[in-house]
């Protein structure tokens, strides 16, 4: 009967098609791996017990459970089974030992493995787990950025141990994103960029409109990045800059600058060396900050301007990180002579410094333009409560689906690549958009993605925050604090947590680590402390007074509660022995990196007068824990007992300046 | 059954007290013990003893309700293991739909089928809906199956649209708050409802708590009751109505 | 009641059991005939049953293969700030939803939908729905100047909402009802649609109008309920 054997097929179709899932189940890869890591893990095991051990491990889903940590489940184990097994160092994967850094593996269990990686932890397949399905959050984190997974928990700029991520913050900040984009902690973020009121006596037509089409090739070191700017707009831009005009008193002072008599060429050449200019500008890309490249800034400044500006910048630009120099009339004319006479583009046209004669017509729409590109962002900042761009917190956080890629099909449809492209070439997604061409590096590209990243959509649960370990900014008030910022200390030295990277000596607890009279030398006359490095302090020529004044300050608020000011006091006496210190200083190998007398290493700073520059009680501290104060710091931590590194320092506390050694070989490093 | 002879082992079991206790009639064999497999049995007696020979042939009724049903039984059978597994509650409802994905052993397999059914379950109610439009099957004395049809297409519809949420993924959160602003436009009594139907005026936990009871407890129940009358009439009106004859023996007047 | 009726002076008995008595009032024009039709039946068990169990199966046959084949879609967990362009209801009410792209939301969302509920609800209980008369049958100058104008009136009113998925289907099924118009004569077509009745009409439409808009709604509608074709619905992932 027909029915019959219809019936008959069906029903073993039936029982067979209901078969495959629970065969796929019990085929699931993840039983596979855990058998192949057995086997090899069994034939690298040295003993017989341990090979044993491998291959009675059941199969089983393995996971990190975080209840603490948004609930995290990461599976990644299940598959990954060696990533905590030395034994597997350069197994293939999925075995493989994970690479030490400063969490692994000691912290596997803390933080599981999607904080940093990113993929769905929850997965137990390998195309789910690396998030290569929609409905997975995001696609696994690509290696280069992986350390944006430090920045969810570490709010600071700079992280130890994850450079990409420092760089891409400390980028950030100085390109000015904070101008136009909201970041939490960043809301008080100003430009530095000068207001435009005193550009029209500054420059000329020519020289702007090369400035607009593209500051980086009038100087490389420019942070105003490239606008898309049409010739049209350019053209109305200038025009609205030039029909501004400062206030009198600043116009008068250009004016007056301008008639003054030429300064003498060798004499400024002489002033520029010892002001030593490079600790901040470059010339012909030669110098150590991002300050303006001085090589052609005669054809972009007039000499009347120069002159002003050096003698006091602050009236011109409040936010600029330019001091304050105590220059005297002749000696400010004398370096814009030798700056005029070499510091010029000859190739460009004679008149780059004339001004525009302003049409009225395009300035109104220059004026109209310049809201609209939002150039009043940096140029007037504080004019507009709002800011112009998208907020960025979460941006790390943003699904593929609701970003817009407008022109750019050709980009691979997820966050990483499209931030990439954004920041590289923001231009190229859509027509007429406001965010300028930042023209960053590779490199640069990457850290800054790895930063954005790093800005999650919600915090981190309280216990994975990482509290950032330095102090609030301190400055003091009254005279001090108004030297402090005539000297601009800030645009180098960091103080607390604030402050340039370009010094490599943090003044947060410069009182509790230097004496005082060293300081009042040091501030009149600075000289390279450290041999490897030829760049120094810029000569304030600071007078003795204004000095002692300083030092002072330093003294009493530049401290560290945690610095003894006396490190022997209620030590074992016997710790003060500077014989038995010296015996240290050979046999721990000091010598390698620190000239003490005729002969040393280059690397750390010389001894030869350590006595005479370091207090006791912050030489007892650096030798118990170098790290703990710099942490990029290279001086290994040698585990001292409390007796040894007193006995150290009390015999680093008799290396003083002896009364040969005189100031000219102090002053000699350039 | 009849003609082949059972295997020792199958006499053994028929002739077991325990099987004669649960099956009260002899073997298949004849019309009578044929008649007494439908009316001893609870489900099957909803069906006639006896049906007409042409009610069996596919263009009859394409089996349309059978295959409605058909889904209606997965879909019962792959809900209730799901409910195993789901907790209404945010986020738990989407990170059991993972779990269900990467860990239950064949949790994707349920899913799929459940979800893949409700749509055949849908598909095949319109269609069946139509069929029996166009076999003109809804005419005396079956107009009120018909109406009981309507109603338990739109139930089955609602089952859909309540089920749709219980993923709490963006497909379902922004389907259902689409179909609900739409319920918003109805005068006087749409906002209400749908702040009855969320439990609040967004889709929110409570909604999904409130589509949940309404997917696993009302709805099926409601369903249910209806699928009883609507097949029972079926029987009641005198078995499946097929295409309609010649046109002039088609006339039925009201 | 095949059987001829008795002879009336032979009832005696007032014992119902005993000699049933029956009366019928038969009008003239509805004389009751009977027309006596040989019916094959068979058991439901287990000819009925067997067919129905094996329905199923290849119910659950089908189903269990696409469950193993394609998984039930699964996005991202749902984000109530995070709106997905175009957010689509399920794709049963994408036909309501695509017309909310041409009618307010009353109109589309309730009025709609529930016309169509009533006009199933009272199918049954509608007289022309009783009726088996083809709709060219009756007076041909009344049926085209009704059916003329009810095309006219729907095309024009959908057309005024610029809803052209309907007004398109409604001129189709307006032609294809008028070309039949003048007679039976022609090929097989030609033949079965004359013998299409009026609700059959209707509901062709209705089916028509629904299955192009939800197929509109579910594959050509992208970002901002803009026209896409259905392979740049989504940018590649």
């Amino acid at each position: 009967m027909a029915l019959r054997r219809v019936f008959a097929i069906t029903s073993i179709l039936f029982l067979l098609v209901l078969a495959i899932s629970p065969l796929k189940n019990a085929l699931r890869p993840y039983r596979r791996f855990q058998g192949e890591y057995a086997k090899l893990g069994a034939s690298r095991a040295k003993s017989m017990q341990a090979a044993k051990a491998y291959l009675q491990k059941p199969v089983a889903i393995h996971q990190i459970w975080l209840p603490e940590f948004e609930n995290r489940v990461d599976r990644c184990t299940t598959c990954h089974l060696g990533i905590q097994d030395a034994s597997m160092a350069g197994a293939q994967e999925p075995f493989r030992l994970h690479p030490g850094s400063y969490h692994t593996p000691k912290d596997f269990n803390r933080f599981g493995c999607t904080a940093c990686h990113g993929g769905q932890g929850l997965a137990t397949l390998e195309k789910d787990a690396h998030g290569l399905v929609p409905d997975a959050e995001a696609p696994l984190m690509p290696l280069k950025y992986i350390e944006s997974g430090c920045g969810r928990c570490h709010d600071s700029e700079g992280v130890s141990g994850a450079a990409t991520l420092s760089l891409g913050r400390e980028i950030m900040e100085q390109k000015g994103c904070y101008a136009c984009h909201t970041v939490k902690g960043h809301e008080q973020f100003r430009s530095e960029a000068p207001p435009i009121e005193t550009m029209a006596l500054k420059t000329g037509g020519e020289a702007l409109r090369r400035w607009l089409t593209n500051p980086k090739t009038v100087d490389p070191n420019a942070s105003m990045p490239k606008f898309q700017l049409s010739e049209k707009e350019i053209e109305e831009l200038s025009n609205y800059i030039f029909s501004l005009s400062p206030s009198r008193q600043m116009a008068d002072r250009i004016r007056a600058a301008s008639s003054e008599p030429a300064g003498d060429v060798a004499k400024g050449k002489a002033l520029f060396a010892v002001a030593r200019c490079i600790s901040c500008h470059t010339v012909e890309g030669k110098g150590n900050g991002t300050a303006p490249e001085l090589s052609t800034v005669a054809s972009r400044a007039t000499p009347g301007w120069l002159i002003a500006f050096i003698r006091d910048p602050h009236a011109f630009n409040p936010r600029t990180r330019m001091p304050q120099f105590n220059f005297s009339e002749a000696d400010v004319r004398n370096v814009v002579a030798y700056m005029e006479s070499e510091f010029k583009d000859f190739e460009a046209p004679k008149e780059i410094l004339d001004p525009i004669r302003v049409n009225q017509t395009l300035a109104e729409k220059g004026k109209t333009l310049f809201r609209q590109k939002g150039c009043f962002a940096c140029h007037a900042p504080g004019a507009e409560v709002d800011r112009l761009g998208p907020v960025l917190d979460g941006i790390g956080d943003k699904r593929p689906a609701s970003l817009e890629f407008g022109k750019r099909t050709d980009l691979p449809h997820t966050l990483p690549d499209w931030l990439e492209a954004k920041v590289q070439k923001p231009g190229s997604f859509q027509d007429g958009l406001r965010m300028p061409t930042f023209a960053l590096s590779p490199k640069e590209t990457q850290a800054v993605v790895t930063a954005l990243l790093s800005l999650g959509a919600k915090p981190v649960p309280h216990a994975y925050r990482s509290v950032p370990s330095t102090r609030p900014s301190l400055i003091p008030g009254g005279t001090v604090g108004a030297l402090m910022d005539k000297y601009r200390c800030l645009s180098c030295h960091q103080i607390g947590d604030r402050g340039g990277d370009i010094s490599t000596a943090p003044l947060t607890a410069e009182g509790s680590k230097v004496k005082q009279d060293w300081l009042v030398d040091y501030l009149t006359l600075s000289f390279t402390i450290r041999p490897i490095l030829t760049d120094r302090m810029p000569v304030f020529q600071i007078t003795k007074e204004q000095a002692s004044q300083i030092a002072l300050a330093f003294e009493t608020f530049y401290l560290d509660p945690s610095i003894p000011e006396d490190p022997f006091l209620g030590q074992n006496p016997a710790s003060n022995d500077p014989a038995e210190g010296k015996r240290l200083y050979d046999t721990l190998g000091c010598r390698a990196c620190h000239i003490l007398g005729a002969g040393g290493g280059y690397y750390g700073p010389p001894l030869s007068e350590a006595g005479s520059r370091l207090k006791p009680g912050w030489v007892f501290k650096w030798l118990k824990g170098p790290q703990k104060w710099r942490t990029d710091v290279r001086c290994p931590n040698y585990g001292l007992t409390d007796t040894d590194a007193l006995r150290l320092t009390s015999y680093i506390g008799t290396l003083v300046k002896s009364p040969k050694t005189s100031k000219t070989a102090r002053g000699g490093a350039r | 059954m009849n003609g082949t002879p059972l295997p020792r082992i199958g006499i053994w079991v028929r002739e077991s007290a325990l099987y004669r206790s649960i099956v009260r009639h002899g073997a298949a064999d004849t019309n009578r013990n044929r008649s007494l497999v439908i009316f001893e049995n609870l489900f099957l007696h909803m069906h006639p003893v006896k049906v007409r020979e042409k009610t069996l042939k596919f263009t009859h009724t394409y089996w349309l309700g059978a295959i409605t049903i058909s889904a209606l039984v997965v879909l019962i059978a792959t809900g209730i293991l799901l409910m195993f597994y789901y907790h209404p509650s945010v986020p738990q409802a989407y990170r059991d739909m993972k779990e269900l994905k990467f860990v239950v052993d064949n949790g994707v397999f349920y899913r799929n089928l459940h979800r893949w059914a409700a749509h055949l379950m849908v598909l095949g109610a319109l269609l069946h809906m139509v069929r029996v439009f166009y076999h003109r099957a809804y005419r005396p004395p079956r107009q009120f199956n018909w109406v009981i049809g309507v109603v338990l297409l739109l139930v089955t519809l609602l089952l859909s649209y309540t089920g749709y949420l219980l993923p709490w993924d963006q497909l379902a959160f922004w389907g259902v708050s689409v179909g609900t602003n739409m319920a918003k436009e109805a005068p006087i009594l749409g906002p209400p409802i749908r702040f009855l139907l969320l439990g609040g005026n967004i889709v929110s936990e409570n909604a999904l708590l409130r589509f949940y009871v309404l997917h696993c407890v009302l709805l099926p129940v409601a369903l249910l009751g209806f699928l009883g009358v609507h097949i029972w009439r079926v029987r009641k009106d005198g078995g499946v109505q097929g295409p309609p004859g010649p046109a002039s023996d088609d006339e039925v007047e009201p | 009641m095949s059987s001829p009726m008795p002879p009336l002076d032979l009832i005696e008995s007032n014992d119902p059991v005993a000699m049933p008595k029956r009366v019928a009032l038969v009008r003239p024009d509805a004389r009751a005939t009977l027309r006596r039709v040989e019916e094959r039946w068979v058991m439901t068990f287990p000819n009925l049953i067997l067919r129905e169990v094996i329905v199923f199966q290849i119910v659950v046959i089908a189903l269990s293969l696409a469950a193993l084949l394609f998984n039930a879609p699964l996005e991202g967990i749902a984000n109530p700030l995070e709106t997905p362009n175009p957010s689509k209801a399920p794709w049963y009410f994408l036909g309501l939803q695509e017309l909310l792209h041409y009618f307010p939301p009353v109109v589309a969302g309730v009025v709609f939908p529930g016309l169509v509920v009533v006009a199933l609800v009272v199918i049954p209980f509608a007289k022309i729905n009783l009726s088996a008369r083809p709709l060219w049958s009756g007076d041909k100058k009344q049926t085209r100047l009704w059916g003329g104008g009810a095309i006219v009136v729907l095309a024009v009113f959908f057309a005024a909402f610029n809803c052209w998925p309907i007004v398109i289907p409604t001129l189709l099924v307006g032609g294809a009802m008028f070309s039949i118009g003048g007679g039976g004569q022609g090929g097989r077509l030609r033949q079965f649609l004359v013998r299409v009745t009026m609700p059959e009409w209707i509901m062709t439409w209705f089916i028509l109008v629904a299955t192009i808009l939800t197929l509109i709604g579910t594959f050509f509608r992208g970002p901002g309920w803009s026209l896409v074709w259905p392979w740049n619905m989504y940018p590649p992932a």
